[in-house]
């Protein structure tokens, strides 16, 4: 864990399944504090994995390395364009030895600790239709929007988003790493305490189980590592149709020295006891 | 246009509202979205046909369109649909159809057969002669096909053509009309094999949000960044290639798309009708004073709350959040919005109220104290102060 980042606790989990009707695992992901990613890696024979897997290596390089936490958001555009650029070669190779119609790509979805003046928060990244959500307060809230045709559709007002689990066109994604075109993240960034847990997961969880299910097993589980193994397990018993794979993060210890809250409780001792203790 | 003279097929009454007439559709729209008219004038007048029309209608989604009226005419068969303040009569082989878009809370959808006469209504009048008209963009607040007859006075011409209406607000104007259409269009023929993102709907969708992206017209140096198209990706920005074997590209659910990006372009937020406030500005255009004595440059958004967050924002414009205290949690979690403006705020800061629960007050110098309306920007002028209620109150300065 970075130096400036000592004041807060991570616990997590990480869980994930090939599923019942997939014979290769295409999904990766990377549980390595402050950094957290889950890719969904696409195209079949042996190259979806390989981008999902180029995804969580860079990533990881940054978990190792140390990142600039006050420039959250360039850093992790870098290291997607990286991504981009050795899934892109990847691909040109393969399709250069002959294999007119190779192509590899991958979802992205991460999640890293950066740091702003007020104190550390959560930057998130999303390329795709894998998943970050926020539990807190027994309540789930998908914190990113899918890069999806259905979704487009459900903003447009085309459709409803109950009607964009069952849309035909459902797994059509419109943002990936990996395509010819350089396709640009959605950043959202979060303060710590507003996120009790984080979980980020691929669409074979979310296209499985329902919000319900996912929150009453978020809520029930208190160890992270069990909440991400419950959740892929649900997601298999449940049909299992496409490789799952969650990571759940819970922040545990936010002692930074003037947290919001720690503001608040220093103020109102000050003003019971008439004197700070 | 004295060809068309004789196929002059309507006639309009002056207004609020304006009027896209081309040779395969007629869109109306409210005053607010004069951004959006000129983007759709391109295609109409280009010939768009009634899909193709409503796809770029919709293409950044209903809640911000309040209203608007599409009618196509192809083949004997007549396509209407109604959104919001609008009223439509037809008299037709089946007898008179009369629509109004303000009873469905989505649009009013009909398709109509054998139509002899429409009549459409709507926004107020500001005239009361009729005009005809062969095709163009106008001003109006009514449309009568075939004309009414004996128009007061006869138009050459069809003179309302484009130029007087619109013209007057340059900084829309340029931006959007001179924008050539959809721009990845680029070579279509330069197909690669790679299976992604594809786009056999290229040619549909000037993605409205694309309008701001030039903006030229300022006489001043721009004192923005203009929003870099940000190039660290690797990959060249190949146009979409066609087709090609989607069958192959799944992973047996996930798929990259065979759909054109630009066409879901989402709306930045912002005053709807204009172009997209430059996120981040070259030098701050205002200084934020807190009641906490904490001072903060607009030169990006700035979110300010109880416990702000950001959402949905590209790597180059992260906004700066703003924390301020709230014992009572009388301030919502992320409260209210101040980022340099555009258009006609371009220069200053605009304050935006975010839907907060408790509402945001604002006292403008030698003006009386003014509650934001929720997602309806305001210009700051120096020696503004912004209220968001618990003491806690933000002064506006020059930077």
């Amino acid at each position: 864990m970075t130096e400036q980042f000592r004041g807060v606790e991570l616990h997590h989990g990480a869980a994930t399944d090939v599923g019942l009707v997939r014979e290769v695992n295409e999904d990766s992901f990377l549980a390595a504090p402050p950094v957290f990613v889950v890719a969904d890696g696409m195209g079949g024979h042996e190259s979806g994995d390989v981008a999902s897997a180029i995804v969580v290596e860079e990533f990881g390089r940054l978990a190792d390395e140390g990142y600039d936490a006050r420039r959250g958001a360039e850093v992790v555009a870098a290291t997607l364009g990286t991504c981009q650029e050795r899934i892109a070669e990847f691909g040109a190779a393969h399709r250069a030895r002959g294999t007119r119609s190779f192509y590899a790509g991958t979802t992205a979805v991460v999640a890293l600790l950066v740091e702003d003046d007020e104190g550390p928060k959560w930057l998130l990244a999303n390329l795709g239709d894998s998943r970050i959500y926020r539990f807190a307060d027994g309540v789930l809230d998908q914190v990113s929007v899918d890069h999806s045709l259905v979704q487009e559709l459900v903003d447009a007002g085309t459709i409803t988003a109950a009607d964009a689990a069952t849309h035909p066109e459902r797994h059509v994604i419109t943002r990936a790493l990996g395509g010819p075109d350089r396709a640009e993240a959605d950043y959202f960034l979060l303060p710590l305490p507003s996120v009790e847990r984080l979980l980020l997961c691929s669409d074979g969880v979310t296209g499985m189980i329902d919000d319900a299910t996912m929150a009453e097993i978020l809520g029930r589980a208190a160890d992270p590592r069990d909440a991400a193994d419950q959740l892929v397990a649900a997601a298999v018993q449940a049909g299992g149709r496409d490789n799952a794979t969650a990571v759940v993060v819970d922040v545990v210890g936010l002692a930074t020295e003037n947290s919001y809250d720690s503001e608040r409780q220093r103020v109102s001792l000050e003003q019971k006891l008439g004197a700070l203790p | 246009m004295s060809d068309e003279r004789d196929q002059i097929t309507r006639s309009f009454r002056p207004g609020e509202w304006f009027g896209i007439f081309g040779e395969h559709a007629t869109v109306l729209l409210p005053p607010s979205e004069k951004a959006r008219v000129a983007a759709l004038w391109e295609i109409v007048d280009d010939g768009a046909g009634f899909d193709e029309t409503l796809d770029a209608l919709i293409a950044t989604g209903l809640r911000d369109l309040p209203g608007f009226v599409l009618v196509s005419e192809t083949g004997g068969e007549t396509k209407v649909v109604i959104r919001g303040d609008a009223r439509a009569g037809f008299a037709t082989q089946d007898g008179p159809v009369d629509l109004d878009g303000a009873t469905a809370t989505t649009w009013v959808e009909r398709s109509l057969r054998g139509v002899t006469r429409m009549t459409v209504e709507v926004g107020e009048e500001s005239g009361s002669s009729d005009l005809r008209l062969a095709g163009g963009l106008v001003r109006l607040s009514r449309v009568d096909q075939p004309p009414r007859a004996d128009p007061a006075e006869e138009v050459e011409d069809a003179q309302p053509l484009v130029t007087e209406p619109v013209v007057a607000e340059p900084e829309v104007e340029e931006p959007v009309v001179e924008k050539p259409v959809a721009e990845p269009l680029g070579d279509v023929e330069d197909t690669q094999a790679v299976p992604f993102l594809g786009g056999a709907h290229l040619e549909e969708e000037p993605a409205p949000e694309a309008v701001g992206e030039e903006e030229p017209g300022y006489d001043e140096p721009p004192i923005w960044v203009p929003t870099p198209t940000p190039p660290p990706f690797g990959a060249p920005v190949n146009p979409p290639p066609v087709g090609g074997g989607t069958d192959e590209d799944h992973d047996g659910m996930t798929r990259a798309g065979d759909w054109d990006s630009s066409q879901f372009e989402r709306q930045q937020p912002g005053i709807p009708g204009q172009p997209p406030a430059p996120s981040v500005t070259a030098r701050p255009v205002a200084r934020l004073v807190f009641s906490s004595g904490e001072t903060v440059d607009v030169d990006r958004a700035v979110l300010v709350g109880r416990a702000p967050e950001a959402r949905r924002f590209t790597s180059t414009e992260q906004p700066r959040l703003v924390t301020v205290p709230s014992p009572n949690q009388e301030i919502s979690s992320t409260h209210l919005e101040v980022r340099p403006g555009s258009g006609a705020d371009h220069g200053s800061a605009v304050v935006t109220d975010l839907g907060s629960t408790n509402g945001t007050v604002l006292v403008q110098p030698g003006l009386p104290p003014e509650d934001l309306q929720p997602g309806i920007a305001v210009q700051l002028i120096p020696g503004a102060v912004i209220d968001l209620g618990e003491g806690v109150t933000v002064q506006v300065t020059n930077p």
